[in-house]
């Protein structure tokens, strides 16, 4: 029995990532996007339902079909239960209120085409510029992801109590500033993704760059921020492509280095040392095929540019042939869009490997003591290297000692500590 | 695009002498209709009415009331339709099944628009 158990949690669980957020989204526009948490209430029970029934009768043939089937019927009670108790500000709600009109609303507000529209609706809404960026993030992972708390905090290292209270704050953002649950429209569908994208990019990157945590949790992140964007790249809706193809170039040719960046001891292992035959070939492809696609049109974006470096680096035979020239030449157009010091900081790097370590280090000056630096651990490793590189040993160890009061976990401690001794 | 409402009327519950398949038939009918309805945006709300009810009528003082005459012509139900004239209301009405198993007659009111407080 408690084999079999197993079995049907697995099983669920799996169901339950890929069904989740469809089912939550539809939900949401049923009863409206002041009520998601309801809506996520009733996905759930839908789900222990069939996770109860089905440790007794097995999985039936279509368990997607049938959590659906649940769901659906506790919609309809609910909103005719509730009728006037809840203000439900949409016309599906009505629809399920009429013995007339419940039967044709559920078949067609459950057909595909709606649900991925539904979804494309709900991650608009969840990145609404109003709502903090913390929040979005939590609140996306939350109904769009099915992560659940726990799994939110672990992979932010940061307390249940904490995300509880940011999606807290989301819901009631959505509530007081009566947000739609639409995609916009013309002028502002623009301006919407942009901020939409920079919500996925930031998802992705919690997990790609986190220093520590659960590799299994952060790689998750990466997939989410992935699936996410080809929620928005599929749909037919989305008549400009180009920089969600070219912001999923960028996320599946990072992605495909995931598992290289860290040793079999989990210390991180830079570029230059990592085992290329470990990248993913296929997620590489996909990017690289999404970059293909990204190009016809003539924008050009941070996301084309980053995606092309990054793609570089991905078909360099090894780090020794990378073909730093090209990579230079990009960064100068990156900077024409994005002149922050971090930008500024990884072309100093590039120029290092072209034209030498002093000329890089005559163009850090330009960044010397910008504050988002001061607390950024590669701004020092990367000093270092070039000031060693320029046989200024002296400063670079002064570097790496400045760098070991930062608050940085074992790991990276151990890798500086081990640097400062061969400089 | 203006707003119609449509009475639905027939003599007694039109439901009542149908078989359990005549019903079902009806019911998936309807049901095909009203998805029609919905998927192109004309549909803002359609319900059945209770076969059960009262009327008052009279004058204030005067007032009368009692059960309402179900053998009469009585409105089963009603749709609130958008469409884009009169004549395309006339089009959807004609279009609902009722027709096909019993006589019925279904009113077809514009509701009146607000142009605003002068």
């Amino acid at each position: 029995m408690s084999k079999g158990q197993a079995g049907i949690s697995d099983k669920i669980d799996h169901l339950f990532r890929y069904e989740y957020g469809k089912l939550v989204s539809v939900l949401t526009k049923t009863f409206g996007a002041s009520n998601i948490e309801l809506a996520e209430d009733v996905v759930q029970e839908a789900m222990l339902e069939a996770l109860k029934q089905w440790e007794y009768k097995g999985i039936p043939q279509n368990p997607v079909g049938w959590i659906y089937k649940v769901a659906k019927y506790k919609a309809v009670n609910l909103v005719n239960r509730e009728k006037y108790k809840r203000e439900y500000s949409s016309v599906v709600a009505q629809y399920l209120q009429s013995e007339w009109t419940v039967e044709p609303a559920l078949n067609h507000i459950f057909t595909e085409k709606e649900i991925e529209d539904d979804q494309l609706r709900m991650i608009f809404t969840c990145c609404h510029p109003s709502i903090s960026t913390d929040s979005q993030i939590a609140l996306t992972l939350k109904t769009l992801c099915g992560f659940s708390i726990p799994e939110i905090s672990k992979a932010f290292l940061s307390t249940e109590e904490s995300i509880n209270k940011r999606l807290v704050r989301a819901r009631k953002t959505i509530r007081d500033s009566n947000i739609a649950f639409e995609v916009p429209m013309g002028r502002e569908l623009g301006q919407r993704m942009v901020s939409v994208m920079e919500t996925i990019y930031l998802l992705f990157n919690e997990g790609y760059n986190a220093s520590s945590g659960n590799s299994f949790i952060r790689f998750e992140l990466c997939a989410e921020a992935i699936r996410l964007a080809e929620i928005i790249s599929q749909n037919t809706n989305i008549v400009n492509k180009s920089k969600i193809h070219a912001l999923l170039a960028l996320m599946s040719l990072n992605a495909s280095r995931f598992t290289s960046r860290a040793d079999a001891f989990g210390n991180s292992v830079d570029l230059e040392h990592q085992d290329r035959s470990k990248w993913d070939k296929s997620l590489m492809h996909r990017g690289l095929v999404y970059l293909e696609r990204s190009m016809p049109q003539r924008e050009v974006s941070n996301y084309h540019i980053l995606a092309t470096i990054s793609a570089h680096h991905c078909t360099a035979k090894d780090f020794k042939s990378t073909d730093w020239e090209s990579i230079l030449s990009l960064y100068d157009n990156l900077v024409k869009i994005d002149r922050s010091s971090i930008v500024l900081l990884n072309r100093a790097i590039v120029v290092s490997k072209v034209k030498g370590a002093g000329d890089a280090l005559a163009e850090l000056e330009a960044i010397q003591d910008k504050t988002v630096l001061l607390s950024y651990l590669p701004y020092y490793t990367a000093k270092a290297e070039l000031h060693f590189l320029n046989d200024q040993a002296e400063v670079a160890r002064n570097l790496l000692k400045k760098a070991l009061d930062l608050p940085i976990n074992e790991n990276y401690r151990s890798l500086i500590i081990n640097k400062l001794k061969t400089y | 695009m203006q707003e119609f409402m449509l009475f639905i009327k027939t003599k007694g519950d039109h439901l009542e002498g149908l078989s359990p398949e005549e019903q079902q038939a009806h019911i998936q009918k309807i049901g095909n209709y009203i998805g029609g309805l919905m998927q192109s945006g004309k549909l803002k709300s359609a319900q059945p009415l209770d076969m059960a009810g009262a009327v008052v009528y009279g004058n204030k003082g005067t007032f009368k009331d009692g059960p309402f005459n179900e053998s009469k012509e009585v409105i089963v139900g009603y749709f609130h339709i958008s469409a884009e004239n009169l004549d395309e209301a006339i089009e959807i009405a004609k279009a609902n099944p009722i027709f096909e198993s019993e006589e019925a007659s279904i009113e077809i009111r514009p509701i009146k628009q607000m142009d605003g407080i002068n």
